[in-house]
């Protein structure tokens, strides 16, 4: 009865926590300068970007080179469905939850049977192969891609709100909600159950628990979250092209969960942030390189690249895990 | 060793969930270890760390000065402004030059005392051709380097985008002398902050439909042309003047390769096209010719004037015999033609501050760079975003270009010049007025008629420093 009792207690401190986060974001979004929302709208959509990845690697033990192609799924569902339908814009984020998961259900389906090297060969064919299919179909847009417009804000708030604060709210609104919703989830039986998959997945099998179709629902989910994230990216640069779901994104993506810890739900909101930091850490270096604009363009790649390179060979589950582990062991020691 | 979160669940059943901890090795009910510690007090502390730090490092990132309320871009010394274009990546050949060419410009105009005593920067930002790219990069200039306009973004889908995602208008971001001829963009409600520089599509189109007419009546026509705005732009014009081709090819914008060529080449051949219009982009013109002469395939060539600098194909590897007899609408006169005074002003500016090869591209940089210090000069000795837009609608039309076509700007219009002639690569790849005079045609982007002009265009302003006001 205790433990009920405070199970209750802690998932209404969650909340608190949630909504007092929300407050300080908005209040931080209305001192600082519009460079600085518009970041930080970039900073919610890489938070549910990377909280799709956290569930599926951290978590289920799938590893996805593909979640920058999973976003475009969402952000084409969302602009097709907004521009046709012409529908409200919370029906086209649902649709893009909705197409995305529908669409990681069918390739988890495929990836339950494969894991390690193959699972990631065939997301990464994905990555590569699935944005550049919008060349080949007219009522996708080709490279210059289709809008995707979720309107002005509401004239009541005032001549001052600008349409990057309102993207900030809106994303940062999602952003909140999935990171409570991805929490929760992922504390329930179902985060133990793909913990235990994960762990060890042949335990796991003896336990009773039928990992594939775990490992599906887990696609599933991922996929969902990572659409999301894919039509707030949409609604950020008011368009969905090609251009805007690469591999490169897909590759940031990655490297921004193992610098998080990719174990780790409350480290999105930190690989989010690096994420969104590095191209300005390369604009300020290439100024002092004074290389210009081409060492400015390449050297985000080049930082995300060493950072992935230096965290596998230093911190393998990403620095937040071994700050974990470290306490632990201090912990213990008392 | 245990890789991943550390603490398992053994019992899951509430309420008697039993957690098992690798790491300590204790066993766990609630918040209590069985051997009596309390533990969720530490889980807690490490979120609470988690999410201070998270605070935190949002709270560094966005620690920044509010807004300043003086003019973006302008200070007592310096007037900041910004260029997206492709520097790298399949469209960038020929357009990279005309950001460095604008830049040699200016740096021309400051060293002979700049505007007003402002020294002008160009900040170039490379967009590779990509809308999503060209947003990001507007966002930048203008959010964070804070420009003052925007002169000469290059792209009709990229700044198709960039207007509608950054809001230019809603921001009142001035965006002088677009290096697009998309005639979308003259619609001056949808584009009240934009000025468009090069003549439209539609217009090239009409111009083109009637030399066809003129020229080419009974032959079988083919045209090739970019499958968005602004291939879609001049069918359109096409249509409306009762041009009908025997063979279109639509490319997608990107797609342009050897590869393709080849596809586009065997549908022209196939169709018997004669003569074959091109409205593209240089990076696709090149492919097209190339293979074309690889195939023996010789049509009487009519290259789109965006699509048509001859140094610039003749770098991509367009034999220049190839280029021998092409026809070509041109805006303005050839870069070799040194008996122009633009022409050999701006020479004289790029072997000193450029020092590039001197083509098509750096010549409109170059006179871009001219027209902007103009607006620039127009808006007064304390410009203002709102000034400048003024400055533009009051005295844009009587600016001097080196384009031989009026400029067609006014309170109600952001029309940039009105008109082509046509022209013919000779045997080096030169361009020369067909027929041996320029025959300078004039005529809208909508329903109006092509019309013989005898507008004479503003000379050159000495030295080339403007000193208009």
């Amino acid at each position: 009865m205790e433990l009920w009792r405070e199970e209750r207690h802690a998932v209404r401190k969650k909340i608190a926590l949630f909504i007092l986060l929300g407050w300080l974001l908005l209040v931080i979004g209305d001192r600082v300068d519009e460079l600085r929302v518009y970041q930080g709208a970039q900073i919610a959509m890489y938070t549910i970007a990377l909280s799709s990845i956290v569930l599926l690697t951290g978590y289920s033990g799938q590893v996805s080179l593909g979640n920058g192609a999973m976003m475009a799924v969402g952000g084409y569902a969302a602009a097709l469905t907004l521009n046709n339908l012409g529908s409200p814009v919370w029906f086209a984020f649902l649709m893009a939850i909705f197409f995305s998961a529908l669409f990681g259900a069918l390739l988890g389906t495929a990836a339950a049977r494969l894991s390690g090297p193959y699972l990631a060969g065939t997301t990464l064919a994905l990555a590569v192969g699935l944005p550049a299919i919008a060349n080949q179909f007219s009522f996708l847009g080709g490279e210059p891609g289709i809008f995707f417009d979720v309107g002005l804000p509401a004239q009541s708030l005032g001549e001052e709100f600008t349409q990057y604060k309102w993207f900030f709210w809106i994303a940062t609104f999602i952003a909140l909600l999935s990171l409570f919703i991805t929490s929760n989830i992922l504390a329930s039986r179902f985060g133990r159950t793909w913990r235990a998959i994960r762990s060890n997945p042949l335990a796991a099998e003896l336990s009773g628990i039928h990992s594939s179709r775990m490992k599906i629902l887990a696609f599933t989910i991922s996929s969902a979250l990572a659409g999301l994230a894919g039509a707030v990216l949409a609604m950020t640069i008011s368009l969905v092209a090609p251009g805007a779901y690469t591999l490169t994104l897909s590759f940031a993506l990655v490297t921004g969960a193992v610098l998080a810890g990719v174990s780790s739900l409350p480290g999105v909101v930190l690989g989010a942030l690096i994420l969104v930091a590095i191209p300005e850490i390369a604009d300020v270096l290439a100024n002092r390189l004074g290389g210009g604009e081409n060492v400015s363009n390449y050297l985000p790649g080049l930082i995300v690249s060493i950072l992935l390179i230096l965290s596998v060979i230093f911190t393998p589950n990403g620095p937040g895990e071994n700050l974990r582990k470290h306490r632990h062991k201090k912990a213990s020691s008392h | 060793m245990v890789q991943g979160r550390t603490c398992e669940s053994i019992v899951t059943k509430k309420p008697h969930r039993i957690d098992y901890c690798e790491v300590t090795g204790r066993l766990t009910a609630g918040n209590t270890t069985l051997d009596g510690r309390k533990t969720m007090i530490g889980k807690t502390r490490r979120k609470g760390t988690w999410l201070a730090a998270t605070v935190l490092a949002a709270g560094s990132l966005f620690a920044t000065a509010l807004p300043a309320h003086a003019e973006p871009g302008v200070s007592a010394r310096e007037i900041k402004l910004g260029i997206t274009l492709p520097l790298t990546g399949a469209a960038s050949p020929g357009y990279n030059k005309i950001g460095n060419a604008m830049n040699a410009y200016f740096k021309y105009v400051n060293e002979n005392g700049g505007v007003y005593g402002r020294k002008i920067t160009l900040i170039q930002k490379n967009d590779e051709y990509s809308p999503q790219l060209a947003i990001a990069k507007t966002n930048e200039l203008i959010l964070k380097d804070k420009v003052f306009a925007l002169v000469g973004p290059l792209g009709t889908a990229t700044y198709t985008a960039v207007h509608k995602s950054v809001g230019l208008a809603k921001r009142g971001v001035p965006s002088l002398f677009l290096n697009t001829g998309f005639s979308g963009f003259s619609d001056k409600k949808s584009y009240p902050t934009s000025f468009m520089v090069l003549s439209s599509y539609a217009m090239e189109a009409k111009i083109v439909a009637q030399f066809l007419k003129d020229n080419h009546a009974g032959k079988k026509l083919g045209l090739v042309y970019q499958n968005d705005e602004f291939g879609i732009d001049a069918i359109t014009a096409f249509k409306a003047a009762g041009t009908k081709f025997d063979v279109t090819v639509p490319y997608t914008s990107g797609s342009q390769s050897a590869a393709t060529a080849q596809t586009w080449v065997s549908q022209l051949a196939a169709g018997g096209a004669q003569v074959v219009v091109f409205f593209g982009v240089t990076s696709a013109t090149a492919p097209l010719l190339a293979v074309a002469a690889g195939a023996r395939y010789a049509p009487q060539w009519i290259l789109g004037s965006v699509g048509s600098d001859p140094l610039t194909l003749r770098a991509l590897g367009v034999p220049v015999a190839v280029l021998n007899g092409a026809q070509t609408p041109a805006g303005n006169p050839s870069p070799n033609d040194t008996s122009d005074e633009y022409v050999k002003q701006f020479q004289e500016i790029n072997t000193k501050y450029n020092d590039a090869p001197f083509d098509d591209y750096v010549l409109q940089g170059m006179n871009i760079g001219l027209m902007t210090v103009q607006a620039l000069r127009a808006a007064g000795s304390n410009p203002t975003r709102k000034k400048l837009i003024s400055a533009m609608e009051s005295k844009g039309s009587s600016f001097a270009s080196v384009a031989y076509s009026p400029l067609g700007y006014s309170k109600t219009s952001n029309v940039g010049h009105t008109g082509y002639y046509m022209a013919v690569m000779d045997a080096n790849g030169d361009r020369k007025p067909f027929g041996g005079t320029v025959k300078l045609y004039t005529t809208d982007s909508g329903s109006g008629p092509v019309v013989l002009s005898t507008f004479k265009r503003p000379a050159m302003p000495a030295k080339g420093l403007p000193s208009n006001s």
